[in-house]
């Protein structure tokens, strides 16, 4: 029996433990389609990935930081500044690079005062959170504004009855397991994380790794995925919300949480983010369908942030 | 002067935290722009109004130079708002009040405080969830639309004055001289420096590093009681808004006054000077008439550039 929960939880490996979310997912899916009518339905599938869609992207961006045991504060601000920038006034052509460079900023100023400064990333990520905040209701105050065509189009049509949101999803997993699995910055990324996990911070560096740098594209890398989320969501909502980033930065630590990655670093995995993000998604779905008050939703997700980190160990206290 | 004399006048100059600084320099500003605003009645408002905020610092210096941090202030803000506004409990006096918002905070606060020291959870992440449950809680109570009234008498306290002050001004200066003496003079007050200073080094000496944790958690759940109680009396009626970015903002005042990020060291008068920083700095941005956007991006530079002054000085 041991061998099956140590199986279950894979405790010491580096992939963290998914096998158990993954459990509560089909569970829950078993449990939805046995008791609503609605969700074992074609619709509310393609409803469902959809609205899991943004969460992806950003757990997958949110997990390379907390790999190397940071935390990004600012994507939910990511988002907000990305569909802002994307309803202003320009050529499509104009617009994708500057939401890309911009983002790409951001994750570089987070990352550099985090390594260079010897900031906190908590603080230095919340900082940020607020002036992209600020930017974002001084270009737009309340929702409006229009979205290129180009965008709308990219996440509500479908291709051989395959809904285009599958293709963004396709895409960036794809994009995040060669980076993280098929590449030499995937491995130090874990390496950089580990080390900072069981205390010794100079031990990746020992092994000739540029940790600094490392962990500056990882706060970049971030940024930029989070960026992706915003250009999905300015698609859905049509127009720039200077609110639709709202809490998505704690809904992406819990998936990551979730999926077994480690908060203190060097533990995690691709598939086990994905699950997270699911499996939250899935709750909101569900609890949609069962008619829970959007207030008692808050008060579920709250629980399971509190929950699944405070099951995880680790030796440091505090922050 | 020497080289080694100028090295330790740089440093001194360096221990001085900001917020003194940016307390004189905006005092500066205002006395060259504005020098009517600088009376004591008009002052005496401005300070009346970021009373709550003082209060919540001190909790908030308090768990921050444990190497923690306090986010669920929010939380306990509105629930301690709702209690009182919602009509939940009628014909409660004042000192039933009281003990509502201090039972509260107290609870939450040990809650708080057992996750992250016995469960070594991230305390970022306890609090933020914490706080956002509460939320939660008190918008499905109140059906998101903000509760009934609050009785007068706690409009009524607000608005006494003693001389010129305002007394919940002069009631948040006690409580910092109040916290102020406790850190210097108790034996608590050794265990917070040196479990801030390095918790396995306070281990070691045979400090209750965990106890020292949970119990300034504790105190700091109850102070954002009793700041709950000051802000709802202040703004006199219910809502599901208020105070949800005072938490944020007791940590911008906190890293202001010096208490460094992580480190523990720091004062509690430091933060009292950040919490007067920020008052005159809304003073100032309004009469300048920046709006609510330039307000959230100034709070974002000053957070950055306070922490950014105490990294880079401790690597050096």
């Amino acid at each position: 029996m041991r061998k099956y929960i140590d199986i279950l939880t894979r405790r010491n490996t580096r992939q963290g433990a998914w096998g158990f979310p993954l459990l509560v997912f089909l569970g829950i899916c078993v449990w939805l389609s046995f008791n609503t009518a609605r969700f074992a339905t074609i619709e509310n599938a393609e409803n469902l990935i959809a609205q899991a869609m943004p969460l992806i992207i950003v757990a997958i961006g949110q997990m390379l930081v907390v790999l190397v045991g940071g935390l990004d504060l600012s994507v939910g601000a990511v988002i907000s500044f990305t569909t802002a920038i994307l309803s202003l006034d320009a050529p499509t052509i104009v617009l994708l690079p500057v939401v890309f460079v911009l983002a790409a900023l951001v994750g570089l100023m987070n990352g550099l005062v985090v390594t260079r400064c010897n900031v906190h990333p908590i603080i230095a990520t919340l900082a940020m959170q607020y002036m992209l905040l600020g930017a974002t209701r001084l270009i737009r105050p309340v929702s409006g504004g229009e979205i290129p065509q180009l965008v709308l189009d990219s996440v509500s049509g479908e291709f051989f009855g395959i809904p285009f949101p599958v293709f963004w999803g396709i895409v960036v997993v794809l994009i995040a397991w060669k980076l993280l699995y098929r590449s030499r910055y995937g491995l130090h990324l874990f390496a950089i994380g580990g080390g900072m996990a069981s205390g010794q911070t100079d031990a990746a560096h020992n092994f000739g790794i540029a940790v600094r740098r490392n962990i500056v594209l990882a706060y970049v890398g971030s940024a930029c995925f989070a960026t992706i989320a915003g250009i999905f969501l300015a698609g859905r909502i049509t127009s720039g919300d200077p609110n639709v980033g709202l809490l998505f930065e704690l809904d992406s630590i819990t998936a990551v949480a979730l999926g077994g990655t480690q908060l203190s670093g060097g533990v995690g995995s691709l598939q086990g983010t994905v699950i997270g993000a699911l499996v939250l998604a899935l709750m909101s779905n569900g609890m949609n369908l069962v008619n829970l008050s959007p207030f008692v939703q808050t008060v579920v997700k709250g629980g399971i942030l509190l929950i699944v980190v405070g099951l995880q160990s680790r030796k440091k206290m505090g922050l | 002067m020497s080289k080694i004399q100028l090295q330790t006048l740089v440093q001194r100059v360096l221990r001085i935290p900001p917020s003194y600084l940016v307390f004189i320099s905006l005092f500066l500003i205002l006395w060259l722009t504005r020098p009517q605003m600088l009376n004591l009645n008009i002052l005496g408002v401005f300070l009346r109004q970021v009373a709550p905020l003082g209060i919540l610092v001190l909790g908030q210096l308090l768990v921050m130079r444990v190497k923690s941090i306090d986010l669920s202030g929010g939380g306990v803000i509105l629930l301690v708002n709702y209690y009182i506004s919602s009509g939940m409990f009628p014909g409660a006096s004042l000192p039933a009040f009281i003990f509502l918002a201090v039972a509260t905070g107290f609870i939450v606060g040990m809650f708080n405080g057992w996750m992250i020291a016995k469960r070594r959870v991230s305390a970022v992440i306890v609090t933020l969830a914490v706080s956002i449950i509460l939320i939660g809680m008190v918008q499905f109570l109140s059906s998101g639309s903000p509760p009934g009234n609050v009785p007068t008498f706690l409009r009524d306290i607000y608005n006494t004055r003693t001389g010129v002050m305002p007394n919940p001004v002069i009631f948040w200066a006690f409580l910092t001289l109040i916290m102020s003496l406790f850190l210097s003079l108790s034996v608590y007050g050794r265990f917070v420096t040196s479990v801030g200073e390095s918790a396995e080094a306070a281990h070691f000496s045979g400090v209750p590093v965990e106890r020292t944790v949970i119990v300034a958690h504790t105190m700091a759940g109850v102070i954002a009681g009793i700041a709950g109680l000051v802000q709802t009396a202040s703004i006199a009626v219910g809502s599901v808004r208020i105070g949800l970015d005072l938490p944020i903002l007791a940590v911008a005042a906190t890293i202001l006054g010096g208490v460094a990020f992580g480190r523990g060291e720091g004062g509690v008068w430091g933060p009292f000077f950040g919490v007067l920083s920020f008052s005159l700095l809304f003073v100032v941005l309004t009469i300048y008439g920046v709006g609510e956007p330039g307000k959230l991006v100034v709070q974002g530079v000053i957070i950055l550039l306070a922490a950014v002054f105490y990294g880079i000085r401790s690597k050096s």
